[in-house]
């Protein structure tokens, strides 16, 4: 009854199953070359003989010994005076508010010795108390060296002053001040005092969708979407698991897929594989420029049984227009749990989509409490590029924008600039006059982000360098002279009155009553006379934001690059996504090369007559033929050493105000692409590693059925993986017993566990040569399996050949299923691990952690070798030291080394590290409770992955006490552990994935 | 060593028993002076001093101005006093800017005059000091045990020769040759050389002396006891821990919150010297060490955080400077070694591992810090089960589980790798 749907890793595997059959054999694929190591051009190029070997030994032994004769001097430098709220050692928090012009997230900023280092939820907030990945990765940010130090006035620093001044007599009233979302109501007055236009530019746009709710309720915002009122939902290209309005929906959408009894039933329609297609129960594969003709689709299925007016809408390609029909249906029965997510910014798409939602009363759409974080205009956008074309405009004020990069249709030429900008990117090198903004742990903020909620953000530390916060510079521009904190102090005693000024720096939010407005209904919209597009039928041509890189805030962050895109698997780079049918058509292959890494080939692609030369090209399953999708956030060329000349720039060729072009030809050019891929590593095909299970046999068959506990014949009778022991077991019945329950449900593979791991435990960015030489860093990795439409049962009933059934096996679905599997070291209780270790270096702990002692480690891999999970990294370099890292490694530099965590070990070269379960946490809140003389209590403290996970799919805690959430989950019948019957008795343990499907 | 602190105590016995039998000073009052002292220094030396204008007013010749009627009133509450409209009082009052005395409602009047006795008498310089220091001899106990070494050496070779010497004697006697001791040392070391068991024995045995010494010369690589660097302040812990017995925790108060014992912020030492500059330090003479000024180094602590002492106020504006202390005990980074763990939660004092800092002029490293160190205690220690609400669940399965067995750190886990590395 178990699924066994083929889950196989990637198109490459199926291109050269031998290659790839041998590489998964070979846990190190590369031996390093003794010159590579050292890092240093000077001795590799030097030929040193066996005496000279000699000599250089001889000499270092006694230099050693006589350095160790004397210890260096440590000084120990005491506050002079200490602050009273800051004991060293100890870290404090601090609750502000993250926003870079996209997401906003309510946060809780820990900070030691005045440090920030890491970034954690503020689970209290009302709106988006998760982190994502890249709120995650924005303390990084902070310790950017690449930003702008002080502010310039044509490229020579000057002083706030001077330069205040020389920008003050550049405006006048003919200047226009350029931004992204504008959320700070504190700066929203700045503005308004500066007296001059004042345009919004997103880097994703939703201007239309905007507009629409601008023109029927008088806010700018977007629905707030209440998935636990919801019981069908449909999203037409809407990734809204991934980006989409700004509302982070992991923990709702977690909590409505519940397997059981009224479990959400998600369908989703969309060209390239998103995250929340990854999720779907039915994945519709539509064309971009099909968006509007299936919501029309629906629409007119809704509106003939609701009777309301229909609209004209083009049919549907056959392929599609029965799965459309289905959904229509499907909609039609949860009634008002039904719910329609649009993802394609036109104002037909928006109103078709309103008019479906009001049709069905759908209560899952909220048009009465509205999402502000983003604000973009388009239109004002486009005025402002016809007037500074025709010479309206003489002064250009730029607030954490970067126009030249994202918006290259603004001609620069003839304006004289002001930028506000936290590094001298590709506008603010060419403004006249560039003031540093703070990053937003330097900052003093507000934010009105959604209805009912009122944000403040404080700084966790000075200002590192000679910046000031936007709020202030505004404020001072147009004649002002307070500090950002009087500013903020004085808007939030306006908009969050019923709070004092300390409690809400201490909540780092306010609820704030909502302004109600008349609730909408299907009558106040009439859509029968919208004009619906016709699909295309040639290439067409779309963007999308990458989970790593979003809007781009974090370009120079080298946790954004390195951290795998969730899909594709691929670190450090964008590229085009394309189907297998349109690679054969073009010409264009990928394939891995012999020593594991994979290669592609590149494309010379033109849309709307702008070309771009050599973009590498990913052949992605799922992808709907005919579309070619792009990244947007990279191609930087000025935003420092990490982030410049990585990938291509899609501004180039689409604008933000539009996603879609039908323009497109793409050529074969013969160049081949070096891509960074994490996906023939640690290969785990071939055998139940996701367990998977659809929802009506979850409901109605028993659990022994669809999650089989492997067992072995032996002299005592049939047994368990448990109970099959070579060796003594360890005693985990006192004391504590740390588990992990992973639910496969809950993971949208959204990677902000991997940056929260790489944050708290140090984890070393390796850059992309590695990373292609499968030598990542991440004790946490989420596998990503496709599946195929061949199984064991399939090839039964059709009688195929063993050796066709396993070739036809290595080919995807066209439009496969796809789960994700986080995993880190399983902390197995009967670890192969810890057998094969010369010298003792990982060993068992009573708590069942395994341990991993890195000055013990003497590097022999052999632990790695005999991993069945494949979790363990090897430091192949120092890569605190080595100049090949030093572009990319926050701790080779001064700032980047800020951002440690001092409570972890930096590992240096030749030693094996892997997950720990954060073992410093538990320490640590071990430590509390006995300090305090109490019992632990359940949920007290939890690893780093747990905490960041927004769908709260990881649940760490003590098996040994009865009442806590592990142990329930310990008892579910979802239960299982990865390669259960290697009897290696693992302490992380996953749910099994329930699809709502037949 | 005849330490200063010695002569003082030895000098302030000396003086009271002068005091004892003389009653030519104390006039009005009939008080204890001994016992004045310490009153003094437990409730009035924060705000005043004999000689000098500290917080209030300097109180030697208080007992001149004042009746005894007032100055016991005064003391006890000055408040009251001023509300009664007492002249004096008020003006006292506004001549201190109108800063509040606190009430001593808890002094007896005897308590009373015997602090005032004191002010009287003052720390009165003993006549007899140079005498006393003169006369006080500490015996050192001498290390002979090199000389004796060498003398036994000396009578073993007047011995050897001797024999010898005896041995020619006996040859002589016998009408044999006499033979030269050299010679007959060579003989008997070509006895010894041709000996294979002994020259192996030998071998050997050089060896192992130095397989020996050299592990022991390369486990100290790294391994820092005794480290005693000079530090910028010649603070002493003897002083202030010892003598003046303020706890450890007072100073190195996140020793029980946190990870870092903390050196102390230049401002917790004002929190006393503030008032305690180090003026009133003699030298073994008796006379005042610097001449009234204050020890220099309480003012470096001043020169670090920025007091004007004449103004006694902290002075605005100052470019404080951090005090750089050479840090003793330095564990290596892939240990982590968390204070509050041992302090709080293991109860143990600081001395376990920092030896009799109390005792310590200059600060060492007591111990070695090595793992092996830390791991022996690990293994000796038993845990602190009673009082700690923590164990209350665990204590019963692992007394049950070591069938009463005395439970150390390590049989909780505390000698795992990673409970120190990670």
């Amino acid at each position: 009854m178990t699924e066994n749907n083929k889950y196989w890793r990637g198109i490459e595997d199926q291109s050269n199953p031998e290659l790839t059959q041998k590489l998964a054999q070979n846990e190190f694929s590369q031996e390093v070359s003794g010159a590579e190591f050292l890092g240093n051009d000077d001795v590799a190029e030097t030929e040193t003989s066996r005496r000279d070997f000699l000599k250089f030994m001889g000499f270092s032994t006694a230099a050693a010994t006589l350095a160790a004769c004397e210890a260096p001097i440590i000084e120990s430098i005491p506050y002079v005076v200490k602050p009273d709220s800051l004991t060293p050692g100890m870290p404090s928090f601090y609750a502000t508010s993250f926003f870079d012009g996209m997401d906003f997230a309510s946060v809780l900023i820990k900070t030691r010795e005045g440090r920030p280092i890491k970034v954690e939820p503020n689970t209290d907030a009302p709106f988006n108390g998760v982190t994502n990945a890249r709120a995650q990765a924005s303390v990084l940010s902070l310790y950017d060296g690449a930003r702008l130090r002080a502010p310039k006035i044509d490229g020579e620093t000057a002083s706030w002053d001077g330069a205040l001044a020389a920008a003050r007599n550049m405006i006048t009233t003919n200047s226009v001040l350029l931004s992204g979302t504008v959320l700070s109501p504190a700066l929203s007055s700045a503005i308004a005092r500066l007296g001059i236009r004042h345009v919004t530019l997103d880097a994703v746009s939703q201007s239309a969708r905007l507009d629409v709710y601008e023109s029927l309720s008088g806010r700018r915002g977007l629905p707030l979407i209440e998935l636990k009122h919801a019981q069908t939902v449909v999203s037409v290209g809407a990734d809204f698991l991934g980006d989409w309005s700004g509302q982070n929906m992991d923990a709702a959408y977690a909590i409505s897929r519940k397997p059981g009894k009224g479990m959400l039933r998600h369908i989703q329609a969309e060209a390239g594989l998103s995250v929340s297609g990854s999720n779907a129960d039915v994945r519709i594969k539509a064309r971009v420029s099909e968006y509007e003709a299936i919501l029309a689709n629906l629409y007119n299925a809704v509106a003939s049984s609701k009777g309301l007016a229909s609209v004209k809408a083009p049919s549907l390609r056959s392929d599609i227009s029965g799965a459309i029909k289905n959904a229509a249906n499907e909609l039609l029965e949860a009634g008002n749990g039904a719910l329609v997510l649009n993802g394609l910014n036109t104002d037909t798409a928006e109103r078709l989509t309103l008019a479906i939602n009001l049709g069905l009363e759908s209560k899952a759409f909220n048009t009465s409490k509205l999402i502000y974080s983003a604000q973009g205009d388009d239109k004002a956008f486009a005025q402002l590029v016809k007037d500074s074309n025709d010479g309206l405009v003489d002064t250009l004020i730029t607030l954490d924008v970067n126009p030249v990069y994202s918006a290259p249709e603004l001609s620069l030429e003839k304006l004289a600039v002001i930028s506000l900008a936290d590094r001298e990117d590709e506008t603010a090198t060419g403004a006249n006059v560039a003031l540093p903004m703070s990053h937003y742990l330097e900052s003093w903020a507000d934010f009105s982000v959604s209805d009912g909620m009122y944000a403040v953000g404080q700084p966790t530390i000075s200002p590192l360098f000679d910046s000031k916060s936007s709020v202030e510079v505004i404020n001072a521009l147009s004649g002002g002279s307070e500090s950002a904190k009087q500013l903020i102090k004085t808007s939030a005693s306006l908009h969050a009155s019923s709070m004092a000024w300390n409690a809400l720096l201490h909540d780092g939010y306010a609820k704030t009553e909502i302004t109600t407005t008349s609730s909408m209904d299907a009558l106040m919209l009439d859509v029968s006379s919208l004009s619906v597009a016709k699909p295309a039928t040639g290439l067409e041509f779309y963007t999308y934001t990458k989970t790593g890189m979003g809007a781009g805030s974090n370009a120079n962050n080298p946790w954004t690059y390195e951290l795998p895109d969730p899909i594709t698997r691929l670190s450090w780079d964008n590229y085009i996504v394309m189907s297998a049918a349109d690679a054969v058509e073009i010409g264009v292959e990928v394939a891995p090369e012999s020593n594991g890494s994979m290669n592609g080939t590149t494309i010379n692609l033109t849309v709307d007559g702008n070309t771009i030369e050599n973009v590498p090209v990913w052949i992605q399953p799922g992808q709907t033929q005919g579309t070619l999708g792009l990244a947007i956030g990279f191609g930087r060329t000025k935003v420092g050493k990490v982030g410049n000349g990585v990938g291509v720039n899609s501004n180039i060729l689409l604008n933000s105000s539009t996603e879609l072009s039908t323009e497109v030809t793409a050529i074969a050019s013969e160049l081949e692409h070096g891509f960074a891929s994490v996906q023939l590593a640690h290969t785990m095909m071939g055998r139940k590693i996701v367990n998977e299970v659809s929802l009506p046999t979850f409901l109605s068959v028993a659990s022994t059925e669809w999650n089989e506990k492997p067992t072995y014949e032996s002299h005592k009778g049939p047994l368990t993986a448990f109970e099959a022991n070579l060796w003594d077991d360890h005693d985990h019945e006192t004391s504590h017993m740390w588990n992990m329950s992973i639910d496969l449900n809950s993971c949208t593979g959204c990677g902000a566990c991997v940056v929260a791991c790489s944050l708290e435990n140090n984890v070393p960015v390796v850059g992309k040569d590695e990373v292609r030489r499968h030598r990542d860093m991440h004790w946490l990795r989420i596998d990503r399996y496709y599946s195929s439409d061949m199984t064991k049962e399939v090839a039964e009933e059709e009688g195929t050949s063993a050796i066709q059934k396993y070739a036809k096996m290595e080919i995807p679905s066209e439009s496969p299923s796809v789960v994700f599997q986080p995993v880190m070291c399983q902390h197995c209780n009967h670890a192969p691990c810890e057998t094969v270790c010369p010298v003792g270096a990982t060993v068992h702990s009573r708590e069942g952690l395994n341990h991993m002692a890195y000055n013990r480690c003497i590097g022999t891999r052999y632990c790695a070798n005999n991993c069945p999970y494949k979790v363990r990294r090897f430091n192949w370099f120092n890569y605190k030291g080595n100049e090949k890292f030093a572009d990319v490694n926050p701790s080779q530099d001064d700032y980047g080394r800020m951002v440690l965590n001092p409570d972890v070990t930096v590992r240096a070269r030749g030693v094996i590290e892997k997950c720990s379960l954060c073992i410093q946490r538990i320490q640590l809140g071990k430590l509390e409770a006995k300090k305090d003389s109490r019992m632990l209590e359940d949920g007290e403290f939890t690893t780093a992955c747990a905490q960041a996970c927004g769908s709260n799919g990881i649940v760490f805690g003590d098996v040994n006490n009865p009442k806590s959430k592990i142990t329930q989950l310990k008892q579910e019948e979802r239960a299982y552990h990865l390669l259960e019957e290697v009897g290696t008795q693992p302490s992380v343990f996953y749910q099994t994935k329930v699809r709502n499907r037949a | 060593m005849y330490t200063k602190s010695k002569s003082r105590r030895l000098a302030s016995f000396l003086l009271v028993v002068v005091f004892m039998f003389s009653s030519s000073s104390v006039q009005a009052f009939e008080g204890d002076a001994k016992n004045g002292k310490k009153l003094f220094k437990q409730n009035c030396a924060s705000c005043h001093k004999l000689d000098k204008k500290l917080v209030g007013p300097a109180l030697t010749g208080v007992t001149d101005k004042y009746s005894e009627e007032w100055l016991l009133q005064w003391i006890r509450n000055n408040a009251e006093l001023r509300a009664s409209g007492d002249e004096d009082a008020i003006d006292i009052f506004e001549e201190y800017n109108g800063s509040v005395m606190s009430s001593f409602t808890m002094l007896s009047n005897q308590d009373i005059f015997d602090i005032l006795t004191y002010t009287v008498e003052g720390d009165q310089k003993p006549v007899l000091a140079d005498v006393v220091g003169g006369a006080v001899v500490v015996a050192e106990a001498k290390d002979y045990s090199n000389q004796i070494t060498i003398g036994l050496g000396l009578l073993l070779f007047v011995m050897v020769m001797l024999l010898a010497r005896m041995k020619n004697t006996l040859r002589l006697v016998q009408g044999e040759e006499t033979v030269s001791i050299l010679d007959e040392a060579g003989w008997f070391w070509g006895r010894l050389i041709k000996n294979k068991r002994i020259v192996t024995l030998a071998t050997v045995l050089v060896t192992i002396v130095f397989l020996n010494q050299l592990y022991a010369l390369m486990m100290g690589v790294g391994q820092e006891q005794n480290y005693q660097p000079e530090q910028p302040i010649a603070f002493s812990h003897a002083l202030h821990a010892g003598e003046n017995e303020i706890d450890c925790n007072y100073c190195h108060s996140s020793a029980r919150h946190s990870k870092h014992s903390g050196i102390p912020s230049a401002n917790v030492c004002m929190n006393c010297h503030m008032y305690v500059d180090g003026s009133e330090i003699t030298d073994d003479a008796g006379a005042l060490k610097y001449d009234g000024d204050n020890s220099p180094e309480i003012a470096k602590i001043y020169a670090a955080i920025g007091w004007d002492v004449e103004e006694r106020g902290y002075i605005e504006d100052y470019e404080q400077q951090p005090i750089k202390w050479v840090r003793i005990h330095n564990l290596p980074d892939l240990a982590y070694f968390n204070h509050s763990q041992h302090v709080n939660a293991a109860e143990l004092e600081c001395q376990e591992c920092h030896g009799p800092v109390e005792t310590m002029e200059e600060v060492y490293q007591y111990s070695p810090l090595t793992m092996g160190w830390c791991i022996n205690c690990h293994r000796e220690t038993e845990v602190q089960f009673e009082q700690n609400g923590y164990y209350q669940d665990f204590h019963a399965e692992l007394t049950e589980e070591y069938h009463g067995e005395k439970i150390t750190a390590e049989k909780i886990g505390g000698i795992e790798c990673g409970k120190c590395h990670y």
